[in-house]
C-alpha cells in the first residue's frame, strides 16, 4: 500500500480536518496551534529527543518520513529497554531535563510516569482520531495496536497440536506434558515489564482459566525469557517448541524471513498492546514533540507503522492486514486491547506485585 | 616521580574518582528510594527486603557454588598447565602460548552466547553429537554447566600467575634438589609447587573473587532454568518491582563489596608475602626442560580438548550464528546462509557508531587511561610514604565493585555533578567508568614497567640537575616506552572486551559494542547480537595480533 | 690418569643450538684434589661444571665418576642429575626459602631414605662442622650471605658425595669476606679430604684454592697445570695475560738472538725478552712483563731505560708507580713514594715474554 506524497495538499487537509474537529468538539484549548504554526515553532527549536523501546530499524522508517516533512528538526532517537527508559527518564528529570518524548510498550510504566506528573497535555486533530481507551487525559496516547499471540515451530509442532484458543493451549500442555516438557517458553514476569503486564491482564481477562494456565506451565517446566526475540530464537531453533504471549507483530516480521515460525491469535481472546507515547512536562523542545506526536498519529504515520515498521496501526481509518480494522475483521470481539489508564497501576503497587510474583513462582516452579 | 603539589593533585583526583561513585552506592543502599527523589529517606529497608527475598539467598548460594566450583576446576588445571608450559618439553609450546590466553580477552557474554548456539539443547554441536551417539548427555543451562564453563574459562588467569611465578623461580633451587637426589616429580612436589604456592594462593583468592562478580555467563546461561547469581539478581532487580529499585541494587552491591573488599585486602597481604619469596630467588640459568616422554601426547590432548571447549566451540558457534538466519534441529545450514545480519549492522547508524566508539575507546581511550595510570604510577614511584600507601589501597578498591554497579554509579556522578553533566552523553563518561573499573589492572601493568627502571638511572638524572618531574619526563618515561606500548595494547583488548560497565551508560553517543550486546540480548535481537559479537571478537583479535607483532608479552 | 682419578671428562662437546660452547674438553680430578676451572665469561667453565652435574646436555664425549660412567655420548648413557650423587654449591646458594636450615640440609638424606634419628644426627654434625649449629631452625632469608653459603655447602656435603662441585662459591660475598672465606674453604676442603671442582673467574682465587688450574678459553682448555706453572710458565699470550697483573707493550721485532728477541715499542723503546712464539723479524708482537718484575733502577745500565714517572700511588703494603712510555702506561711496584720526573726502569729479559 503506497501513498502519493503531496505535502501541500496534505497540510491543507490537516488544517481543515483540525478546524472541523476542533469546532465539532468545541474543546480545543485557546492556545491550540495549527500544524503550520507548530512546524514553524518546532523548526525554531531545531531538535527533538526521543527515548523509545522500538528497534532503531523500525523507528527509522518513521523518523525518515518525519525528516522529509520537517527537515528543520533534527531527531535524536535512543533505543533502550522499557525499564532502562523509565529509570533514565526519572533520573534525568531529577537532574534537569530528559527526553522530549518517550515511547514505550511498558504501558503501566508510561501511565505511572504520566500519573506522577511527568507529562504535559496535547490535543490536536490527530489525537482526536484515537479510540477512547487509547487516550488518557490527553497526556498518554496509544500509538500502535499489537496483538499478542502464540508462536510455534512449524517444522516440529504438528498441525493438529496447534492451539487455537487459550483453552486449547492449556489442554495441549496438560495432555502432552511429556512431549512439551521444557519446550514451552514465555516471558519472565520478574525480568520483563511487558511480560508482567501481559500475564496480569491474562489474570483479569481469563478469570478461572488463569489458574489452569499457571498449573500447565508448572507441569511442563516452562522456560522463561526476558524478551520476545530471545523466545523466538529458541522456538525457531527447536530448543523450545511453543511460546506464549509473544508479540505477534514481531513474530510476523520474523516469520516472513523464517519459514519455521508459525503464529496463532487465540480465538477466545487476544490481548492487544499499544505503545504509549507522551510529551515530557519539562521537554526542551515541546513544539517539536507535539509535531512528532501528531505525525505518528497521522494517517501517514500510521500507514508507515502498519506497512514499514512491522507494527500494527491503531487509527481506525487506516486499512490493511496489519491494522486495528484489519484485525477486527479477523477476530471481531475477541480483541482485548489493554486500556490506557489507572487500571494499569494496580500491579505497580509493591505489595500486590510481589504477591503476584510469589503466586507465579509457586505455580510455575512447582515441579 | 612528581613534585609535591602535582603529586597531591593527582592523588586527590584519583581518590575522588574512586570514592565518590563508591560512596554514592553505599549511600544509596541505606535510603528508601532513589537518592535523587525527594521522598527518599534514611532507612535499612532495602537490606530488609533483599534479606527476606528467597531469590537473594538462592543467588548467594549459587554464587558461592560457582566461586568455589570454578576455583576447584581452574586452580589445579591452571597450575598444571603452567608447569607443563614452563618446565617441560611439550612440543609446540611456543605456538600454544597465545591461544591459551585468548579466553581472558573474549567477552563472557559472547562466550555464553556461543555456548548456547553450539552446545544448547539444539546447538550446532549438540545436533551433531546427537546424530552420532543418540543423545546429548549435557545440559548447558544447568548450574553444573555454568560452573564447569566458568572454571574452564578462568584457567588462563591461574595459568598467567602461576607460570610467571614458575618463570621467576630460579632454576637453581630446582637443580639443587635434583643434585640432592630428587626425581623431577619430587622436585615439583617438594620445591617448585611449595615455592609458587604464594602465587597459587593469590590467584586462588582472585578466581574465587572473580566468581563472585561473574555476570556474563549466568546472564545468558542461567536464564532458561532461572539460576540466579548475585550480579544477575542485581540486574534483575532493575525490574522486579516494576519501578526502579536503585536502593535494592545498591544494597546487593554493598553485600557483594562486603565480601570482595576483604578478599582484595587479603590478596594484597598475600602478594606481600609472595614477594618475600621472590626476594630470595636465585639466578636463573638455562634450564633443561623436563622430558615428558609419551606423556606429552596425553598433555597435548588435554590442552587441545580444553582449547576446543573454551575457544573453538563457542567462537565457532557465534561465527556460524552470525551468517545463518535460523538454526536448530532439522535445518540445513547451507540453505539459511545469509549476510543480512551484517548488512543490518552496517545499515544502522547506532551500530556503526557503537563499532566506531568501541574502536575509539580502545585506542584513544586506552592511551588516555594508560597516561592516567602512568601519572598515578609516577606520583608514587619510589616514594614509599603514607601517600603512596594510600594510593595502593585506592587503586585496589574499584576491583571490589561489580562493573555493572560501577557503571551505574558513574552514570549518577555524570548526571548530578553540574560541570560533568554536559559530558554525560559523550564517550568520556564511558571512558571514565572503564578507566576506574580497570584501575587495578592498569596500575599493575604500569608499576611492573616502572620497576624495571634501575633507581640509579633516575638518581643520576637528579644529580646532573634535573627536577623530579624532568627526570620522569626525560629518563623514566622514555625508558619504559615499550612497557607503555604493551600496557596500551592490553588495555585496548580489555576495553574492547568490557561489557557490564557500559550497560547503564548506554545513550546516543556512548554506545559501545559490549554494552550494546547486553542490551540487545535483553531485547532479543539475536541476529544483530551474533554479528556484533563476531565484530567484537575481530577487534580483540586485531589487538592480539598487534600485540604479538610488537612482541608485547601478554603477561609479566 | 691413575687409579686415584675420581672424575674424568673425556672429549666432552656441547652446543646451544648451532653455537658450540664446549669443543671437546678433557680433564681429570684425583681423589683429594682441588681443581679450578678458570676462564673469562663465555669460556665454558660453568657449562663444563653443569654438564658434569647433569644439568646441561652434552652431545659427545664421556664423563666418569669413581669408575662409573655417568655420561657417554657414543654409548647413549646419560644418568639424570639426581642419580649422579654429586654435591653442588650454587653461586646463588639456591637455598629453598620455604624450608628451614635444618630441612634444607636434611632433604638429601630424606631422599636417600635415611632414618629420622640418623638424619638429625648427621645434619647437626654437618651444621656444627660449618659453625651453623645454632641456626638450624632459621629460614634462609634470616641469614647473612656468609651463613647462607655455609648452609649451601653443608647441604652439598651431608651425603658424602665423592666429588663436590662449587660454582663461583665466593662471588656473592663482599671483597673483605671473600679473602677470609677463601682460606676457610681451602682449609675445609683439605681437612675433610674432599675432591672438589671449583669454577671461578678470579685468577687469584683459583691460585689460592686449588692444586691444579684448568684455564678455559672459547670452549677448549688453553693450558692446565699447578698454580705456579700457570703463573710463571704461560704457554700462550692468553694465559700470560689472564694470570697476574701485567705490563703489555705492543711493538715490532727488530732482532732475534738465540731464544731471545728484541722488540721496538713506539719506535723509541727497545727491550729484550724470551721468544714465546715463532714471530719473525718485522712482525708485530706483544711483550708481556709482570708488574712485580718491572723494577725501578738507580741509574743507567743494561736493559735499563729512562722513562717519565707520572705519579705514584700508595696501596697499603707497597707503592705503585705509573710511567708514561709514549702512549703506553707502565706500572711498577716499590716500597717508597717517588716524586714525578725521569727515572730508570729495568726490564729483565728472563721476565719479558714475547708473543
Amino acid at each position: 500500500m503506497t501513498f502519493p506524497f503531496q505535502p501541500a495538499r496534505r497540510r491543507l487537509g490537516f488544517l481543515i480536518a483540525a478546524t472541523c474537529v476542533g469546532l465539532a468538539a468545541g474543546s480545543l484549548p485557546a492556545h491550540a496551534q495549527s500544524t503550520a504554526d507548530l512546524a514553524a515553532a518546532a523548526a525554531k527549536e531545531g531538535k527533538l529527543v526521543i527515548y523509545g523501546v522500538t528497534d532503531n530499524e523500525q523507528a527509522n522508517h518513521l523518523i525518515r518520513e518525519f525528516r522529509v516533512q520537517y527537515p528543520a528538526v533534527q531527531v535524536e532517537y535512543s533505543n533502550m529497554s522499557t525499564t532502562e527508559l523509565y529509570n533514565r527518564f526519572i533520573s534525568e528529570s531529577a537532574a534537569g531535563a530528559s527526553a522530549d518524548v518517550t515511547w514505550s510498550s511498558a504501558m503501566d510504566l508510561q501511565v505511572k510516569l504520566v500519573n506522577d506528573g511527568y507529562a504535559q497535555p496535547h490535543k490536536s486533530a490527530e489525537t482526536a482520531k484515537l479510540p477512547e481507551w487509547a487516550n488518557w487525559k490527553n497526556e498518554a496516547f496509544g500509538t500502535t495496536y499489537e496483538p499478542i499471540g502464540i508462536v510455534y515451530n512449524k517444522r516440529l509442532v504438528p498441525a493438529a497440536d496447534v492451539p487455537q484458543s487459550h483453552a486449547d493451549f492449556i489442554r495441549l500442555l496438560t495432555t502432552q506434558a511429556d512431549k512439551y516438557k521444557g519446550k514451552v517458553t514465555t516471558y519472565d514476569p520478574e525480568k520483563s515489564g511487558v511480560g508482567f503486564m501481559l500475564v496480569t491482564q491474562d489474570k483479569q481477562v481469563n478469570g478461572a482459566g488463569f489458574a489452569d494456565l499457571l498449573k500447565a506451565f508448572g507441569g511442563v517446566s516452562v522456560r522463561v525469557q526476558g524478551a520476545t526475540g530471545t523466545m523466538m530464537e529458541r522456538i525457531a531453533s527447536g530448543e523450545n517448541l511453543i511460546g506464549y504471549n509473544l508479540n505477534a507483530a514481531y513474530a510476523l516480521t520474523r516469520a516472513q524471513k523464517d519459514p519455521s515460525i508459525g503464529i496463532v491469535l487465540p480465538k477466545d481472546y487476544t490481548l492487544v498492546l499499544s505503545r504509549v507515547m507522551f510529551i515530557a512536562k519539562g521537554a526542551r523542545h515541546p513544539n517539536a514533540a507535539k509535531l512528532w506526536l501528531d505525525f505518528v498519529l497521522s494517517k501517514k504515520g500510521q500507514e508507515i507503522i502498519a506497512s514499514k515498521a512491522d507494527l500494527y496501526a491503531i487509527r481506525p481509518d487506516v486499512e490493511g492486514d496489519t491494522t486495528a480494522s484489519g484485525l477486527r475483521k479477523q477476530l471481531g470481539d475477541a480483541l482485548r486491547p489493554v486500556p490506557i489508564g489507572t487500571g494499569l497501576l494496580t500491579y505497580l503497587d509493591q505489595a500486590k506485585r510481589l504477591d503476584f510474583l510469589k503466586q507465579w513462582n509457586a505455580a510455575v516452579k512447582a515441579k | 616521580m612528581l613534585q609535591t603539589l602535582p603529586r597531591r593533585a593527582v592523588v586527590a583526583l584519583l581518590a575522588l574518582s574512586v570514592f565518590f561513585p563508591l560512596g554514592l552506592v553505599l549511600w544509596q543502599s541505606v535510603l528508601s528510594g532513589p537518592f535523587f527523589m525527594p521522598s527518599a529517606q534514611l532507612s535499612l529497608e532495602s537490606f530488609v527486603f533483599i534479606f527476606e527475598d528467597p531469590d537473594f539467598w538462592m543467588a548467594t548460594r549459587n554464587t558461592l557454588i560457582i566461586a568455589v566450583g570454578m576455583s576447584v576446576i581452574a586452580i589445579p588445571l591452571g597450575a598444571v598447565l603452567a608447569f607443563i608450559m614452563v618446565r617441560t618439553d611439550l612440543p609446540g609450546r611456543r605456538w600454544l602460548e597465545t591461544p591459551i590466553l585468548i579466553p581472558i580477552f573474549v567477552s563472557p557474554v559472547v562466550l555464553g552466547f556461543g555456548y548456547v548456539v553450539s552446545l544448547g539443547p539444539v546447538g550446532f554441536f549438540s545436533v551433531w553429537f546427537e546424530a552420532l551417539f543418540g543423545h546429548v548427555p549435557w545440559n548447558i543451562y544447568s548450574l553444573a554447566a555454568i560452573v564447569v564453563i566458568a572454571g574452564l574459562t578462568h584457567v588462563p588467569h591461574v595459568y598467567l600467575y602461576s607460570s610467571s611465578a614458575l618463570r621467576n623461580l630460579g632454576s637453581d633451587v630446582e637443580e639443587a634438589a635434583r643434585l640432592s637426589g630428587a626425581s623431577p616429580f619430587r622436585v615439583a612436589r617438594d620445591v617448585s609447587i611449595p615455592m609458587v604456592s604464594p602465587a597459587l594462593l593469590y590467584v586462588g583468592v582472585l578466581v574465587f573473587f572473580l566468581g563472585f562478580e561473574i555476570f556474563g555467563l549466568p546472564l545468558i546461561l542461567g536464564d532458561p532454568e532461572g539460576h540466579l547469581v548475585l550480579t544477575t539478581y542485581l540486574y534483575k532487580l532493575t525490574n522486579k518491582l516494576g519501578t526502579p529499585s536503585y536502593h535494592l541494587m545498591a544494597a546487593v552491591a554493598t553485600c557483594i563489596i562486603a565480601v570482595t573488599f576483604p578478599l582484595v585486602l587479603l590478596q594484597r597481604a598475600l602478594l606481600k608475602s609472595a614477594q618475600r619469596f621472590v626476594a630470595m630467588k636465585g639466578k636463573s640459568a638455562r634450564q633443561r626442560p623436563l622430558a615428558l616422554g609419551p606423556w606429552k601426547w596425553v598433555a597435548l590432548a588435554v590442552i587441545a580438548l580444553w582449547l576446543l571447549l573454551t575457544i573453538v566451540v563457542p567462537v565457532s558457534g557465534v561465527a556460524l550464528r552470525s551468517v545463518v538466519s535460523s538454526w536448530g534441529a532439522g535445518i540445513n545450514l547451507l540453505e539459511v546462509l545469509t549476510l543480512d545480519h551484517f548488512r543490518a549492522v552496517f545499515e544502522e547508524d547506532v551500530m556503526i557508531r557503537s563499532i566506531l566508539n568501541s574502536i575509539l575507546i580502545g585506542t584513544f581511550g586506552g592511551a588516555l587511561a594508560v597516561g592516567g595510570y602512568l601519572l598515578v604510577g609516577l606520583a608514587t614511584h619510589r616514594k614509599p610514604d603514607g601517600l603512596s600507601r594510600l594510593v595502593d589501597y585506592i587503586v585496589l578498591t574499584p576491583r571490589a565493585v561489580p562493573g555493572l554497579m560501577a557503571g551505574l554509579a558513574v552514570f549518577w556522578v555524570f548526571l548530578f555533578v553540574p560541570f560533568l553533566a554536559p559530558l554525560r552523553s559523550t564517550l568520556f563518561s564511558v571512558w571514565f567508568a572503564y578507566a576506574v573499573v580497570w584501575l587495578a589492572y592498569g596500575m599493575r601493568l604500569i608499576q611492573s614497567a616502572l620497576m624495571q627502571v634501575g633507581p640509579e638511572l633516575e638518581e643520576a638524572g637528579r644529580l646532573v640537575g634535573a627536577s623530579r618531574a624532568r627526570v620522569s619526563l626525560d629518563i623514566t618515561v622514555p625508558l619504559i616506552r615499550n612497557g607503555l606500548l604493551g600496557a596500551w595494547l592490553l588495555v585496548f583488548m580489555i576495553f574492547e572486551r568490557e561489557y557490564s560497565t557500559g550497560v547503564y551508560l548506554l545513550s546516543p553517543g556512548t554506545e559501545v559494542i559490549g554494552a550494546q550486546i547486553v542490551s540487545l540480548w535483553a531485547s532479543g535481537a539475536v541476529d544483530v547480537v551474533a554479528a556484533l559479537s563476531l565484530i567484537n571478537m575481530l577487534l580483540v583479535g586485531t589487538g592480539l595480533a598487534l600485540a604479538l607483532r610488537f612482541g608485547v608479552k601478554l603477561h609479566d | 690418569m691413575t687409579d686415584k682419578t675420581i672424575l674424568s671428562v673425556d672429549n666432552l662437546a656441547l652446543s646451544y643450538g648451532s653455537n658450540p660452547i664446549l669443543k671437546g674438553v678433557s680433564m681429570h680430578l684425583r681423589r683429594g684434589e682441588v681443581v679450578s676451572l678458570l676462564g673469562p665469561s663465555g669460556s665454558g667453565k660453568t657449562t663444563l661444571l653443569r654438564a658434569v652435574a647433569g644439568l646441561e646436555q652434552p652431545h659427545a664425549g664421556s664423563v666418569t665418576i669413581a669408575g662409573r660412567t655417568i655420561y657417554d655420548g657414543a654409548g647413549g648413557i646419560d644418568i639424570p642429575a639426581e642419580k649422579r650423587d654429586l654435591g653442588l654449591v650454587f653461586q646463588s646458594y639456591a637455598l629453598w626459602p620455604h624450608k628451614t636450615v635444618f630441612d634444607n640440609v636434611a632433604y638429601p638424606l630424606k631422599l636417600r631414605k635415611v632414618g629420622q634419628g640418623e638424619i638429625a644426627e648427621r645434619v647437626q654434625a654437618a651444621l656444627k662442622n660449618l659453625g651453623l649449629g645454632h641456626l638450624a631452625e632459621r629460614y634462609p632469608h634470616q641469614l647473612s650471605g656468609g651463613q647462607q653459603q655455609r648452609v649451601s655447602i653443608a647441604r652439598a656435603l651431608v651425603y658424602n658425595p665423592p666429588v663436590i662441585l662449587l660454582d663461583e662459591p665466593l662471588s656473592n660475598l663482599d671483597a673483605k669476606m671473600r679473602e677470609e672465606a677463601r682460606a676457610w674453604l681451602r682449609n675445609l676442603i683439605v681437612e675433610m679430604q674432599l675432591s672438589a671442582l671449583v669454577v671461578t673467574h678470579d685468577q687469584s682465587e683459583a691460585m689460592a684454592m686449588s692444586d691444579r688450574i684448568l684455564l678455559l678459553n672459547g670452549g677448549v682448555i688453553e693450558q692446565q697445570g699447578s698454580p705456579q706453572e700457570m703463573y710463571s710458565q704461560p704457554q700462550t699470550y692468553f694465559v700470560a695475560d689472564f694470570m697476574g697483573s701485567n705490563n703489555i707493550l705492543k711493538g715490532r721485532i727488530v732482532e732475534i738472538r738465540d731464544g731471545e728477541a728484541c722488540v721496538e715499542v713506539d719506535g723509541q723503546l727497545r727491550l729484550w725478552g724470551r721468544r714465546r712464539s715463532d714471530a719473525a723479524i718485522g712482525q708485530e708482537v706483544k711483550a708481556v712483563l709482570r708488574v712485580e718484575q718491572l723494577r725501578l733502577a738507580d741509574g743507567p745500565g743494561e736493559h735499563r731505560v729512562a722513562i717519565d714517572l707520572a705519579t705514584s700511588m700508595f696501596l697499603g703494603d707497597r707503592f705503585e708507580y705509573v710511567f708514561h712510555a709514549g702512549d703506553t702506561l707502565l706500572r711498577a711496584w716499590g716500597s717508597r713514594p717517588e716524586a714525578a720526573g725521569q727515572r730508570w726502569l729495568e726490564f729483565p729479559p728472563e721476565a719479558v715474554w714475547v708473543f
